[in-house]
């Protein structure tokens, strides 16, 4: 049963990879520059990294909003929000997973009768504001700086996109890893106090309880990376506005920027020191950094390419989507509590995180995760060795053709 | 990495290498030209087979760039652009390689009185290509300095329809001493030698489109 309760985490899982991970490499695809399946081999190896080693953090502000304290709760919180996700993707609207979860949390508060953080609020709030605007001042200045680059060193332009091209797949990498890191605590965060397996060892490294449920979301969203994030990787780069090469890496780049800024804890104790405000510590949705960052270059340059229709559709997906994850929450927590009788959560009095009982390890549940866990990397390995040789094959071909052809010509 | 630099290397030699074709192929069209003129059969001979040379090696060299170009995705966004300037810089060399075989083949009486005019049109025909090639060098590596690189080319081609106009003029008007058909003959080898300023403004206006469209 407990295992069952999982499996909407990893369809949530599944939704991010297929929605979020066009936010890290969206732009270099769309603009052609890094190939889907070069961008999907990457982002789903950084993000299970990402997860693993540093996935542990990020939960904090999502619980300040609610203490999500009963696992059908959980179940329900995280399949509500990736119904949502899913659907808005097979729309093709790269919407926010942290939106969704957030609307799907305050459904979860009104319905316990649980009152819902202000301030932790505000503060989600004001970074769905602040985030895109920041994203667009980097982006202006960042493609200034980049141009200026360009034209006084006179590189050749292939050299030049090709130092774009490495530029892009390292901050692409950089990007999916902050991914894993940041969003794995909203796929699995509710689950893990829920779970006590015996500690995983790969020879290599040892995995720890939690580690394995973050190992085991993040394959969900590197299958949602391969098997559906294409078509709002090519929405994200072309039809907001058709992306040059350098505009795609300076997109990248500053989403990474301000993504660092909203969570790094060492320069907000800076900025606090030298008397300046400091800046919350609250998880920003990267997609509507990205959008900020592509609308900040294109109105610098003329706002001539920004197609304003879809920026429509997008502006609008983002106010639907906490709302419909509320109310559908809301809605099935109403039906997971009195069909089928299972404990959704309670009234806790405040907004405080509470810690599940602490289990000791079902040697049932950790073997069956340990297998799941060892099929799912076998499965992942055998995929990457596939795609290398099929390349590969063809890219022998071509050159066989190639020469061929020149003989025949002699 | 290392798979990038050899293959970034390798394409920029590449395409160095197709503009100094080109280049040479105008440079040997000059000259074989002149020795036809000056009745050196053996020396423009020599000529025409280094023309032919420089041709086969600037089409292989083409197909090289396209295919590299799109097996490692490199230029993707301009790539179907830079494929069609290499395609309108091939059809130069394809001009001077036909001119000259037409030179060989036909070999057309040219009267002493329209050599200097000859050389005049080959000239500014053969400058209009050559003030191309810095132009389409500078595409990869300053394209703000196209435009201005290209005025000259535009400048040659004009002065060799001037040219040519006079030449058809006087061959017709002046030269009655030729019939109709030697003068026919002339009129078309000298359309030939036009043809190249031709084609380096059609390649001029992709050029131009294309440096815009990369500053933006």
């Amino acid at each position: 049963m407990i295992i069952l309760f999982l499996s909407s985490g990893l369809l949530l899982g599944w939704s991010l990879g297929a929605n979020d991970a066009a936010n890290v490499f969206g732009s270099a695809v769309g603009s052609k520059m890094v190939s889907f399946r070069q961008a999907a081999i990457i982002s789903s190896i950084f993000v299970i990294i990402g997860s693993v080693v540093q996935g542990a953090g990020a939960s904090d502000t999502l619980g300040r909003l609610g203490a999500v304290n009963a696992i059908g709760g959980s179940f329900t919180v995280a399949l509500a929000a990736a119904i949502v996700v899913f659907m808005m993707t097979k729309f093709a609207l790269p919407v926010s997973t942290t939106q969704a979860i957030v609307g799907a949390i305050i459904g979860w508060n009104l319905f316990t009768g649980n009152p819902t953080d202000a301030t932790t609020l505000t503060n989600i709030l004001s970074t769905w504001v602040s985030g895109p605007v920041l994203g667009a001042v980097f982006a202006v200045i960042l493609y200034i700086l980049l141009k200026t680059v360009k034209r006084k060193s006179a590189i050749h332009l292939v050299r030049f996109e090709s130092y774009i091209r490495t530029g892009l797949i390292i901050v692409g990498a950089f990007g999916a890893y902050s991914l894993g890191a940041n969003n794995i605590a909203n796929v699995m965060g509710v689950f893990v106090p829920a779970f006590n397996l015996h500690p995983l060892d790969l020879k290599l490294f040892t995995l720890s309880s939690q580690q394995q449920l973050f190992l085991l979301g993040s394959l969900a969203i590197a299958a949602g990376i391969i098997t559906y994030s294409r078509r709002v990787m090519e929405q994200v780069g072309n039809n907001i506005m058709e992306l040059s090469s350098e505009s795609a890496l300076v997109v990248v780049l500053s989403q990474a920027l301000v993504l660092f800024i909203f969570s790094s804890s060492g320069l907000s104790a800076f900025l606090r020191n030298a008397g300046l405000p400091a800046i919350p510590m609250v998880p920003v949705s990267s997609t509507q950094v990205m959008i900020g960052s592509i609308i900040g270059i294109g109105l610098y340059s003329g706002a001539r390419n920004i197609n304003f229709r879809i920026l429509g559709e997008i502006a609008a997906g983002w106010i639907l989507t906490p709302l419909i994850a509320g109310i559908l929450t809301f809605f099935s927590l109403f039906f997971v509590k009195n069909i089928f009788g299972i404990h959704v959560g309670s009234k806790t009095g405040g907004a405080v995180p509470v810690e599940l009982p602490a289990t000791s390890p079902d040697p049932r549940v950790s073997e069956i995760m340990q297998y799941l866990i060892l099929c799912l990397i076998a499965a992942g390995l055998i995929t990457a060795l596939l795609y290398y040789l099929l390349d590969r094959k063809k890219r022998i071909e071509l050159k066989k053709s190639e020469e061929k052809f020149w003989k025949n010509m002699k | 990495m290392a798979l990038f630099t050899r293959t970034t290397k390798d394409l920029i030699l590449k395409i160095d290498e197709f503009f100094d074709n080109i280049d040479l192929g105008l440079l040997v069209f000059r000259e074989g030209i002149k020795t036809y003129l000056a009745g050196d059969k053996e020396s423009f001979d020599r000529h025409v087979q280094k023309v032919e040379l420089l041709e086969n090696n600037a089409d292989r060299l083409q197909r090289s760039i396209e295919n590299e170009m799109v097996t490692h995705s490199i230029l993707p966004r301009h790539r179907g652009e830079v494929s069609s300037m290499i395609d309108l810089l091939d059809e130069i060399i394809d001009t001077i390689k036909s001119s000259i075989t037409e030179f060989s083949i036909e070999s057309p009486d040219i009267p002493a009185s329209l050599h200097n005019r000859c050389i005049s049109i080959m000239e500014a025909s053969v400058s209009a290509g050559e003030e191309l090639i810095p132009a389409a060098r500078a595409y990869f590596k300053a394209p703000h300095t196209v435009r201005e690189k290209l005025l000259k080319v535009y400048y040659f081609e004009s002065e060799t329809d001037t040219l040519i106009k006079d030449t058809i003029k006087f061959i017709f008007h002046d030269m009655n001493e030729l019939d109709l058909a030697k003068k026919a003959h002339l009129r078309y080898i000298i359309h030939h030698i036009g043809n190249i300023s031709d084609n380096a403004q059609k390649a001029a206006d992709m050029l131009s489109t294309m440096a815009i469209k990369i500053m933006m």
